[in-house]
């Protein structure tokens, strides 16, 4: 901080005496210092009265409908942080008139759910478009990759979806902030869960999708049901990402003698691979988890096969019942678009108003100042309780619902697919600060 | 080795061939005839499994859907083979796979558009619900009469080609074009009759999949792929290539997944490449058409 | 008058393309600026422009298509990124060179292994090595490429010496790096196609089987355009992500493989410059779609009716378009006319004399036996030609005259016998080499060069006769081979199509046709030609120019000819062979030919056409 206020200090008076000499001497050197003090895209980026966001959301290909919720929980968070209303309202260090009084103006682009055009998007936004954030993004690979965009460029990235160890772990950037609950966080709230309703001493089998987050789910679930539960991992089933037909799969699991199926497949391949179990009477033979349920399973599948599978979420809409915080988010976003948000809705949103706080608390847009506003820990009431990011590795602490599908004669209304049986306070489930292999770079 | 699973395995890999079968069958059916590689071919299935669920939210009949999935595409294929594709008979192979292409982004994405990317259900019907207990083997009964329906179709597929003279000009189409234009053959005519039957055949492929897949914008894309390696192993253009070509394609899934399941669709390629490698014209393939 | 225009031109006008390329990549970041492009967008579309480049020469030159090439734009950006992360080496032109090579060596591979098979199914070969890169990418090998994360964090790097160097991080410096990277990959691109080399490729294009028989290793040829199109794709992959700082998993993508071919045919294949601006309008749209209002949200809907609106209305792409548009305005063409001023000069050499007879066998057949299951098509046929002769091979249809006369030519293999050129054995040559000896075939159904002028049509052979089976010789401009220039003067001069040199051959009237059937022969010099009915479909004042032709063809060369026209025989022939069912049943002067009963007899239930 003594530097840059020295630096500031040498720039006034630099100009005022170049002030003196002449108009055009004040230019050249107003840019030399201005050069000399930028970080990322500040301050070239808030010279206006807007500051610019770029969104980075998959529309076409395997996560398009993910990315459609997601892309609609920005758009709500921008339309209350520049005009008022929803959770800002609640939030005092939010005005509803914007950022530091600067309105925020986003585009956004589809990455197609590949990692490619996800970084050729975030280089635009933020080498054209001068984006003070960036966010979105619905894979890990996609997340990784735009988290070193952001930190090779200097530009905050609020990391939308992305459950893998490593967005937080290994690739953990000094400019990316998760709030995500990771692999490791959601078997660990898990584990507890299905102990009490599945018991002790089970045998589980995995399907795993052969990527990197199948691998990082399939460690930590394993690693906690063995540890914590006593349970033993008979079979682990990989599979190629995007199968249409697991049946061949399916068949190796329903041969493997255990009594816990536990699918690691995300999206569509996770509607497709439940489906196919039920068809071949897995379900029947075994009770099925989902460590990460995807953001529209419950209703693509269907409660008849849903119920009774326990899995956990990033958020869960019922939470409006016993959360005000999440009351007032669901209500917002139900009132917009008619139906209940989904996770990845309430990440955009979440993260967008913590972002924007703590922009508010540093008072400032310079990046730096504003990773050591988040950097400090602040906790913040949001849907999912109290939120605060780790200092050490930019994991969000947060809250870890659990939930169980519903029969579909206990349903309410057609979106009521999941009862939550469990929300797991984050302390207790963040891996420690020592253990992720994050070693965060510079500012 | 766990013997019951292999028997298991094999067993699967019919029916999954099966499945492959029914899929590829458009695609060579339209290639071997007409020599154009249809590569909205898996759009084709998309959009048939679609009107298959729109069919059946509104009428909740199995064979509602089945039969709009089919209509549906018979419809497409004439509008886009009047539209499109007739313009391009006379271009290189490679326009056509543009064209096609391009074809298929917009039918996926008009979809999408329309539909959204979220899944949409086209439940098993109810006379195919459950799982059957073959001793051996506890197996979903759908998939085993998606055995009889493809058994079925195949053998209808094989009196138009084989009993009629539809059949009898296409075949001639696929050993030589030029000797079907001499013959002052409607060729006109029955270019868009065949055009819309592999449409169709991809329609109703489509419709048949939807309980066992996820029906979703993209559904298509790793069936047009898997469709083309059915039928090079096959042959392309030859009816029992793609019968054979599906069934190995099937096994060849089925069995690596006992082994090593994360390779099993490389292994579809590396059998692909080997097929082309020595034996070029495919299994059942007719030498010299390319 | 092409001519004239070209020479005009001179060394200028040699060097347009080039300084056009210098231009435009100068001024296109400003440009571009113009429609809200960016240095990131225009960096992208040159690395598509190289990758393209390989592949025009490939696809658009030697007609291949590939649906692979993702695998060496992945495994060159892989290994580039690979060596600069682990430290092998901190200098990314060194890396980048390495990647190059690694892509390359692949090539080679997986080329040699791919164009065992053409058409179509060589597309298919193509595209399961390119999957099966993609799950070696994904899978076995994530260790060292990042799975489907991918490589990040390719380390800053620069290029330059002192103080003066470019930072590759930056979109404006890379662009700079790109554009001059893009520009010698132009040159040498141009020089490629310009040299007899890509000649023979655009002859393999038009019509592979028969450069095959005018006396070219087509596979060699193929095989060198298969690795070149890998070594721009490991420059185009290496260099995504170098700028990037970040080598993605879509490197591998099938539809990295697919998007190339669809700019490259959407932009023009066979112009070089096609792929570019076929990337231009790929990637520009695909940016700016996104951002209009209504639009936005079903950009790639619109996209894709874009797209088959340009594939349907510009049947040679955007940039065939142009040309087409360009000709019909300017007047004819200046595109494809190669010829240089000596072709004109050249003129009719004064009719040589016959030489003598010097009663050495030149061309023997032993046995030679031809069954196709259980028919003998030639049956056990035994011939001796001698040094000069011209000898007739008659027989009714189905005699077996053209199955014989395949195999003579190396272009079917015999079920047994032996045969003998010059004394060696060439019974399993090939037709590639029993060309080079100097044996060649003229065909009884044209097989032309169809796009191609005449000129360039007898280029074709005339390179094999002059640089052997395989010239790998990409540099130098092949119009500028005195020697070549002669030769093809020579034996257009030889087949009356002299002033017919700048018109496509698919132009050409149907006797034209047939005499630059016969050119193409005779440019490769034989010293023995198999002439299978070269009267065929012919007029009669045809058929009597083409027996004179054939008459002042003749001086120095064995003829062996096939005919149905008797006129033809009797007039051209010093001796006659008769083949009936496979069966040679007579031999001798035509006189005795005539008088032979069982030659009579043979043809009375096919009668001697007259």
């Amino acid at each position: 901080m003594s530097r840059e206020s020295r630096k500031g200090l040498n720039r006034r008076s630099l100009l005022k005496s170049a002030a003196a000499v002449g108009a055009f001497p004040l230019v050249n050197i107003s840019r030399s210092w201005a050069a000399e003090e930028t970080i990322g895209n500040y301050p070239a980026g808030v010279k206006g009265d807007s500051v610019f966001v770029g969104v980075i959301v998959p529309l076409t290909g395997a996560y398009s409908a993910e990315g459609a919720d997601h892309l609609k929980g920005f758009q709500l968070a921008f339309e209350h942080l520049n005009n008022g209303g929803g959770l800002v309202s609640k939030i005092p260090t939010l005005s509803g008139k914007g950022v530091l009084g600067k309105k925020i103006v986003y585009k956004w682009a589809d990455n197609q759910t590949k990692p490619g055009p996800a970084v050729q998007a975030a280089t635009a936004f933020i080498t054209n478009d001068k984006a003070m954030m960036i966010s979105g993004c619905s894979s890990s690979a996609t997340a990784i990759a735009l988290e070193k965009v952001a930190q090779r460029y200097r530009v905050i990235n609020m990391v939308g979806g992305s459950g893998a160890n490593e967005t937080t772990g290994k690739d953990c950037q000094r400019y990316a902030f998760r709030s995500q609950p990771s692999a490791y966080m959601a078997a660990k709230a898990l584990a507890p869960a299905i102990g009490k309703e599945l018991g002790k001493n089970r045998k589980a089998v995995y399907l795993v999708p052969d990527y990197a987050y199948g691998h990082s789910v399939f460690d930590s679930t394993s690693k906690f049901t063995e540890q914590q539960l006593g349970w033993k991992t008979v079979g682990q089933q990989l599979c190629p990402v995007g199968t249409a037909d697991y049946s061949s799969f399916l068949l190796n699991i329903a041969n493997s003698g255990a009594d816990v199926f536990v699918n690691v497949a995300f999206g569509a391949d996770s509607v497709a691979s439940t489906k196919q179990a039920k068809q071949f009477g897995v379900l029947d033979k075994m009770k099925m988890i989902v460590p990460n349920l995807s953001a529209f399973q419950g209703k693509e599948v269907g409660a008849e096969i849903m119920q009774g599978v326990y899995g956990t979420l990033d958020f869960w809409w019922t939470q409006a019942e016993t959360i005000p915080e999440a009351k007032i988010f669901v209500d917002a976003f139900e009132a917009k678009y008619k139906y209940k948000p989904r996770w990845l809705a309430h990440i955009a949103y979440t993260q967008m108003l913590v972002w924007a706080d703590a922009v508010e608390r540093a008072k400032t847009f310079n990046p730096v100042s504003v990773i050591k506003a988040l950097e400090a820990e602040h906790k913040l009431k949001m849907p999912l309780g109290e939120v605060y990011y780790r200092a050490c590795d930019h994991q969000q602490v947060r809250a870890v619902p659990v939930v169980v599908g519903k029969k579909p004669s206990e349903m309410r209304n057609p979106e009521d697919v999941y009862k939550i049986v469990g929300l797991t306070p984050g302390p207790d489930v963040v891996p420690p600060c020592d253990s992720t292999g994050c070693k965060l770079p510079s500012y | 080795m766990n013997w019951s699973l292999l028997w298991a395995q094999l067993f699967n890999g019919l029916t999954l061939g099966a499945l492959l079968v029914l899929v590829a069958m458009g695609l060579t059916i339209i290639f071997g005839a007409l020599g154009v590689i249809n590569f909205a071919h898996g759009a084709f299935y998309m959009v048939g499994a679609y009107a298959g669920y729109v069919a059946y939210a509104a009428t909740h009949s199995f064979v509602l859907a089945v039969i709009a999935g089919a209509a549906a595409l018979l419809l497409v294929g004439i509008v886009i083979e009047r539209g499109l594709i007739r313009y391009y008979y006379r271009r290189p192979h490679e326009d056509q796979i543009l064209a096609t292409f391009g074809l298929g982004i917009i039918l996926v994405e008009a979809v999408r558009a329309w539909f959204g990317g979220i899944s949409q259900r086209l439940p098993v019907p109810t006379w195919g619900t459950g799982a059957v207990n073959l001793g051996f083997l506890y197996y979903p009964t759908y998939r085993i009469e998606v055995l009889g329906i493809v058994a079925v179709t195949l053998v209808v597929l094989y009196l138009v080609l084989y009993r009629t003279r539809l059949g009898l000009i296409v075949r001639a189409g696929i050993e030589d074009q030029l000797m079907v234009n001499v013959l002052g053959i409607n060729v006109n005519r029955t270019f868009l009759v065949v055009f819309g039957l592999g449409s169709m055949a991809a329609g109703f492929a489509g419709v048949i999949n939807a309980p066992i897949v996820t029906v979703v914008p993209d559904m298509g894309e790793l069936v047009l792929v898997q469709s083309f390696v059915v039928i090079v192993i096959g042959g392309v253009g030859s009816f029992w290539g793609a019968l054979i070509g599906g069934l190995i394609a099937g096994e060849i899934i089925s069995l690596t997944a006992i082994v090593q399941p994360a390779y099993s669709e490389v292994m579809l390629f590396a059998a692909m490449a080997i097929v082309l490698i020595l034996r070029p014209q495919g299994l059942f393939g007719v030498q010299g058409r390319q | 008058m092409i001519v004239e225009k070209l020479s005009a031109r001179g060394p200028l006008g040699r060097w347009l393309p080039e300084a056009a390329a210098v231009v435009g990549l100068l001024i296109f970041p400003s440009v571009f600026a113009l429609i809200g492009g960016t240095a990131d967008m225009a960096d992208r579309i040159l690395i598509w422009g190289i990758f393209g480049l390989g592949f025009d020469i490939l696809f658009g030159f030697t007609g291949l298509l590939s649906f692979g090439q993702a695998a060496f734009f992945g495994s060159g950006g892989f290994m580039t990124a690979y060596l600069l992360i682990a430290g092998v080496t901190d200098n990314a032109m060194v890396a980048l060179l390495i990647g190059t090579a690694f892509a390359a060596i692949l090539g080679v591979i997986i080329g040699a292994l791919s164009l065992r098979r053409s058409g179509i199914y060589f597309a298919m070969l193509t595209l399961a090595f390119g999957e099966m890169f993609y799950f070696l990418d994904i899978s076995p090998l994530k260790e060292y490429t990042g799975g489907e994360n991918g490589l990040s964090g390719v380390p800053a790097t620069h290029v330059g010496i002192g103080k003066w160097f470019v930072e590759l991080h930056t979109p404006e410096g890379m662009y700079w790096v790109i554009a001059i990277l893009f520009l010698i990959g132009f040159w040498l691109a141009r020089r490629i196609v310009n040299s007899s080399f890509g000649a023979v490729l655009l002859s393999i294009r038009e019509n592979g089987e028969r450069a095959r028989t005018l006396g070219h290793d087509i596979q060699k040829y193929k095989l060198a355009a298969f690795v070149i199109a890998a070594t721009y794709a490991g420059v185009a992959g290496s260099l995504f992500g170098l700028f990037q700082g970040y080598m993605p998993p879509d490197g591998f993508y099938l539809e990295t493989s697919g998007q190339l071919v669809v700019q490259t045919i959407m932009g023009g294949a066979g112009t070089l410059v096609g792929p570019t601006v076929g990337a231009l309008v790929w990637i520009y749209l695909r940016t700016a779609l996104q951002q209009l209002p209504l639009v936005g949200p079903v950009w790639k809907m619109v996209l894709g009716i874009i797209f088959v609106l340009i594939v349907t209305l510009f049947r040679r792409g955007i940039c065939g378009g142009i040309a087409i548009l360009w000709e019909r305005l300017v007047g004819s063409g200046v595109a494809g006319a190669t010829a240089p001023a000596v072709a004109v000069a050249a003129t009719d050499k004064s009719p040589r004399t016959r030489a003598p007879l010097t009663g050495k066998v030149i061309l023997e057949a032993k046995d030679l036996t031809k069954r196709y299951g259980g028919l003998t098509a030639v049956d056990k046929v035994s011939f001796q030609v001698v040094e000069g002769e011209i000898r007739a091979l008659i027989g009714p249809n189905g005699a077996g005259k053209t199955t014989f006369f395949n195999m003579l030519a190396g272009a079917i293999p015999p079920t047994g016998g032996e045969m003998f050129f010059r004394g060696e054995r060439i019974t399993s040559a090939g037709s590639t080499a029993i060309c080079q000896r100097g044996l060649v075939k003229s065909f009884q159904i044209n097989q032309l060069f169809p796009s191609l002028t005449v000129w360039d049509n007898v280029r074709i052979p005339a390179i094999a006769r002059t640089y052997g089976k395989f010239h790998p010789s990409m540099l130098r401009d092949v119009g500028n081979s005195e020697e070549l220039n002669a030769l093809i003067a020579q034996s257009l001069a030889a087949v009356h199509l002299s002033d017919r040199a700048h018109a496509p051959a698919r132009e050409l009237a149907y006797g034209e046709k047939r005499r630059l059937e016969i050119g193409l022969a005779l440019a490769t010099k034989p010293s023995t030609l198999l002439l299978d009915e070269p009267t065929a479909g012919m007029s009669p004042s045809e058929r009597q120019d083409t027996i004179r032709l054939l008459k002042s063809v003749a001086a120095g060369v064995t003829i062996v000819i096939v005919e149905h026209d008797m006129d033809v025989v009797f007039g051209l022939a010093d001796r006659i062979t008769v083949l009936f069912n496979g069966r040679k049943i007579a031999e001798g002067p035509p006189d005795a030919i005539k008088a032979n009963p069982e030659v009579r007899a043979a043809y009375l239930g096919n009668p001697v056409q007259k």
